[in-house]
């Protein structure tokens, strides 16, 4: 550089600058530098993720649903394909008219009302009820299954006239015995937001089992969806497959009911309710000897099929309506009422294992026992003098048993209203019932069962605290909406009891208590079922089971369900054997032999209790509870059939329909021999069930 | 002085010829024109507008494939802007220095026609009517030659020689040619904020802060104008005196995850992302998921350093910018070494012009500054920006030619 030059510039000020501004640019791009390092190593894990998320999306194919099957390898329920059209209601959102013109022409073309249709693709609210889409707005919405071929493409060719709407074929679940079993084997729907909120693994277009057995095996019969995880760019085009997992085929359930003895016995309870007043009825076959469910009942039913591609409200509405007879509700397992006469071997076993009775003493069945102010009959007054329990039994006589619940109840202090102090109360006819499994849900392989009630004098009080300022409100202020004025005075009449003395143990209910009336208990027609079982199998209270292998897709055994024993009444077998000679003799010599007369008890001895248990404002239920053949039954049968009179009439009639059934009188036996397969069926390659394998 | 070297041993070599004169004539000239060159700056300028194209060139791939175009279309063009732009840089580092200045009140002129034109006929492209479409498929951005213009026009006035009562000859504006070329200076810039770019406008306002600083004015100057320019700012962001898109822009690059596609949150997350995904070797040139999905908008123009930083990885990027680092420094080289003051201002108005926009343009795929549509220089696809700035690096040489 000349010297001249440095003259005419100004070097002084300007070289500082300038040595200012590299340093300023130096420290620029170093502070880009540690910010590439910042993000590109430091907290390169977080853009990880986030990358994947951007380009990857998941596609969800759907894995068909396991079977359901029977012992014998028939099929209960299973899946068949269908061409369904959906709306897609977020594109339908974006027409101008919110898609009415859209789903007018498609209701034209698929046969519909428009307006059911858009009702039934408007998504529910708080402010929006029944009909109504319940699932996501960005799942389509089926509005019609089993659409014909030709249809679905004039539909899906004309995408113009029909934005948002789509026709595929689904699986859909196919129920081959209809309303057989329909409240065991339960019915499937979309998944619900709960639901999937609950269990990350799940998609929106799920289907999940909603009751019975679809729900209660349900993490077993879905199998697992297979994922498609697609490469796409921004545009949501796929530029390839980053991984694939194919669906896996859902396990099969396996059931120990068999289909041709739930048909004899729906058979026997709907022959039931032809031939008497009752208008609802259910039954129970068990297996006494492991508490499997041969076969279980409760008409009316449904027929889950119903359910599938959703349940219209009006279809709904029925099945939960109370004068329809709720078929949605299984009386089975789900509701539970007095048992009557039924409930006796029970008290029997309490008086004589707590009570210090004897079995070989007879007791006065007098025509009526005083208690109180009350007197309590004998069924209709008869009188047999003094007899042995065994007779008792077998005649069903009242005050006998009566009279042992009432010296218990006295024993333990009766009302206990003095001033005590009073022993610890033994409540053996209470404390016998539980030991059966009364008063506690017995554990089946069900959703929604009931555990019944059992009052004992610590429930009672409970109960009065928890009841109280309502009976006490009652009292006073009466039933004004009770039409009837002496149904509404004879409620005010028990309110006004219940307010005053609600908190003592009633010497009248607890002797009712033995005879399976009153007040104090509330048992299942499956409860009752399974204390016979431990009465027939020497005491053994098993939880039933449905359900009783799972079957890998390939036919091999997953998951062998093994009777689960729930507990071990501490009885006396001397005891047991008692009861089920006394029971022997009832269809022989009893209440129930009008009802046997003619049938093969000395080939198949079947024995059983009659009951008739009295419901408030309502006819008798009838009750029969057998089990056979004597003396180590396989199976109990059970028939509960209210408003329907006494038990002789018409649930043993009914209960001998289903014994002939299964062991083939005058008919082509519903098992084999009388017994339930103990082989498992078969898968076939094809995916269908076959029946088990003879044993070799 | 080599040759004077080897004729100073007699006895080693016989008498050159006079052939041989010639010829040494013309090497020694040869000789002047190849050390005539700043090669650091050149090289380093070829080596980015390369991978400017080859990054380019992997932006568009995957969307000229999947409309049916040729893959390489972006590619050809990209590098036709290179040659054409080497071409205009070769003329003006050819040009007689003494013109430069003679030319500068005629390119001024012609920049404030560019840019009054593309606000009359001009095509509006993301919120901004910075275009003027030409026929063949061509568009034209007035505002990028204006940078140019502007630069040259600030050092013609700046660098005028002047009398001084106390130091002689000097060349350090007076308060009265400081405001001439402010004013000077005023008038592209209005144009430019009227279209309006505020990316643009912002390089604008450091240029001229630059200039005026490094020309030797006074420092009440330096210091007034930069806290006019705080004062500005904060004026311009609390009265909301910007477009809503704008401001949105500038705000928020301080708190981005918006998910929203389409807003300028969305941008910076995906241009984040991708950045981020490159990790520290990069997935390989053609190889980025998100550059080949398609995930960051305008990546082949203002995004175009997230390719880099997802192919190339921290490596590559840095290696951008290791290449920008080089050619600043020797423009400022070039600055402090230029024989009078226009040279040094116009060395240093290019230096400052290149270096607050990169630093923009990197900064904002990196989620540190606000998206504001600059380009990066020499790597960033567009002609108009690429002919600007290699004519800018052939006004460096030529001031650097002048330097010797």
């Amino acid at each position: 550089m000349s010297s001249s030059s440095r003259v005419r510039t100004a070097p002084g000020r300007s070289s500082v600058r300038i040595t200012v501004m590299r340093v300023l640019v130096v420290s620029l791009f170093a502070t880009l530098a540690l910010r590439l390092w910042t993000l590109q190593v430091l907290q390169s894990d977080h853009y990880q993720s986030a990358a994947n998320d951007n380009r990857v999306r998941e596609a969800i194919t759907p894995a068909p649903r396991g079977l359901i099957v029977d012992d014998a390898g028939r099929t209960v329920a299973s899946n068949r394909t269908t061409l369904v059209v959906s709306v897609d209601r977020s594109i339908l959102d974006r027409q101008k008219d919110k898609g009415a013109a859209v789903l007018t022409r498609l209701a034209g073309a698929l046969g519909l009302q428009p307006l059911e249709l858009v009702a039934r693709t408007r998504l529910c609210s708080a402010k929006v009820p029944q009909p109504c889409w319940n699932g996501s707005p960005y799942q389509p919405i089926p509005v019609a299954t089993d659409v014909s071929p030709q249809k679905a493409l004039s539909i899906i060719e004309d995408p113009d006239q029909f934005p948002g709407v789509s026709a595929d074929t689904q699986a859909i679940r196919t129920y081959p015995f209809g309303a057989l079993a329909g409240h065991e084997v339960g019915y499937v729907g979309p998944i619900s937001q709960a639901e999937l909120d609950k269990s990350p693994d799940r998609t929106r277009t799920d289907t999940v089992g909603l009751g019975g057995l679809e729900q209660q095996y349900d993490n077993v019969l879905r199998g697992r969806n297979g994922v498609k995880k697609l490469a796409v760019d921004r545009f949501g085009r796929v530029s390839g497959v980053d991984s694939s997992t194919d669906p896996t085929v859902g396990d099969t359930v396996v059931l120990g009911t068999d289909m041709k003895v739930q048909k004899a016995l729906q058979d026997a309870l709907s022959g039931a309710l032809a031939h008497s007043t009752g208008k609802a009825d259910s039954g129970v076959v068990l297996d006494a000897t492991n508490g499997q469910v041969v076969a279980m009942a409760s008409l009316p039913g449904y027929d889950p099929s119903e359910f599938v591609g959703g349940i219209s409200q009006a279809n709904y509405d029925q099945l939960t309506n109370p004068d329809a007879g709720t078929p949605l509700f299984s009386r089975a397992y789900q509701g539970s009422g007095a048992v009557g006469s039924t409930f006796k071997p029970f008290s029997l076993i309490a008086a004589v294992t707590k009570q210090g009775q004897s079995l070989d003493a007879n007791y006065d069945c007098s025509p009526s026992l005083q208690v109180g102010s009350q007197a309590f009959h004998n069924f209709e007054g008869s009188s047999a003098g003094p007899i042995s329990l065994h007779q008792a039994i077998v005649i069903s006589c009242d005050v006998i048993f009566d009279k042992f619940a009432y010296d218990a109840w006295l024993s333990d202090g009766g009302l206990r209203n003095g001033k005590g102090p009073y022993a610890p109360a033994q409540e053996i006819f209470v404390n016998n019932a539980r030991q059966f499994g009364f008063g506690s849900q017995t554990g089946i392989d069900l959703p929604g069962e009931t555990a019944g009630a059992i009052v004992d004098r610590a429930q009672n009080v409970h109960n009065y605290n928890q009841l109280k300022a309502s009976y006490c409100r009652r009292a006073k202020d009466g039933y004004p909406e009770v039409k009837d004025p002496t149904q509404a005075a004879q409620f005010q009449k028990y309110a006004q009891e219940a307010c005053t003395d609600g908190n003592l143990y009633n010497g009248g209910a607890a002797t009712q208590f033995a005879i399976g009336q009153g007040a104090y208990l509330n048992i299942s027609p499956l409860q009752l079922a399974v204390g016979y079982a431990a009465i027939a199998n020497g005491g053994t209270v098993y939880e039933p089971r449905v359900a009783k292998a799972i079957l890998n897709p390939d036919g091999s055994v997953k998951q062998v369900i093994k009777p689960v024993v729930k507990s071990k009444v501490n009885i006396d077998p001397t005891v047991l054997d008692y009861v089920k000679n006394a029971l022997g003799d009832v269809t022989i010599s009893g209440t129930a032999a009008g009802a046997f007369a003619g049938f093969p008890l000395q080939q198949i001895h079947v024995g059983g209790k009659t009951g008739t248990a009295e419901v408030q404002n309502q006819g008798d239920t009838s009750w029969f509870v057998s089990m056979g053949p004597l003396p180590n039954p396989k199976y109990i049968v059970l028939m509960s059939i209210p408003n329907a009179g006494q038990g002789a009439k018409t649930a043993a009639p009914a209960a001998r329909q289903v014994w002939e059934a299964i062991y083939g009188i005058g008919q082509p036996a519903a098992v084999p021999n009388g017994q339930t397969p103990t082989k498992l069926p078969a898968i076939r390659a094809d995916g269908s069930a076959a029946p088990p394998r003879r044993a070799p | 002085m080599s040759s004077q070297g080897l004729s100073g041993l007699p006895g080693l070599r016989s008498a050159p010829s006079l052939r041989d004169r010639a010829a040494q004539a013309r090497s020694e000239r040869r000789g002047a024109i190849i050390r005539s060159i700043d090669w650091l700056l050149i090289l380093s300028t070829l080596a980015l507008c390369g991978l400017g194209s080859l990054l380019v060139y992997s932006a568009t791939k995957q969307s000229q494939i999947d409309h049916q175009l040729d893959p390489m279309a972006f590619f050809k063009r990209s590098l036709m802007n290179v040659a054409i732009g080497l071409v205009l840089g070769l003329v003006v580092a050819a040009v007689d220095y003494q013109y430069l200045r003679a030319y500068a009140p005629v390119l001024y002129v012609a920049s404030l026609v560019g840019l009054a034109a593309v606000l009359l006929i001009g095509s509006t492209i993301n919120g901004a009517r910075s275009w003027i479409v030409l026929p063949a498929g061509f568009q034209l951005q007035p505002s990028e030659f204006a940078k140019v213009a502007l630069v040259v026009g600030m050092a013609m006035i700046l660098g005028e020689k002047r009398d001084d009562s106390r130091f002689g000859v000097t060349s350090a504006p007076r308060t009265r040619d400081v405001l001439l070329v402010l004013l000077v200076a005023a008038l592209p810039l209005g144009l430019i904020m009227l279209q309006p770019d505020f990316g643009t406008t912002m390089v604008f306002v450091f240029v001229i802060l630059g200039v005026i600083a490094c020309s030797g004015a006074p420092v009440r100057w330096v210091v007034g104008m930069i806290t006019a320019g705080v004062l500005a700012g904060w004026a311009v962001l609390g009265m909301h005196l910007l477009k809503p898109y704008q401001e949105a822009r500038l705000t928020q690059f301080a708190s981005s995850n918006t998910a929203n596609a389409g807003s300028t949150g969305y941008n910076v997350d995906q241009a984040m992302t991708a950045n981020a995904h490159g990790g520290i070797f990069g997935r390989g040139l053609f190889s980025g998921s998100q550059t080949q999905g398609q995930f960051v908008p305008e990546n082949k123009t203002d995004f175009v350093f997230t390719v880099a930083g997802e192919e190339l990885g921290f490596i590559g990027a840095c290696g951008i910018l290791v290449l920008l680092t080089i050619i600043l420094w020797r423009a400022l080289s070039i600055a402090r070494a230029s024989e009078d003051t226009f040279g040094l201002l116009v060395a240093v108005g290019i230096a400052v012009w290149f270096s607050f926009q990169a630093f923009i343009n990197v900064g904002m795929t990196l989620g540190i500054m606000p998206v504001t549509g600059l380009p990066l220089p020499f790597v960033s696809y567009g002609g108009s920006a690429m002919f600007a700035n290699l004519i800018a690096i052939g006004l460096l040489q030529n001031v650097y030619r002048r330097s010797r």
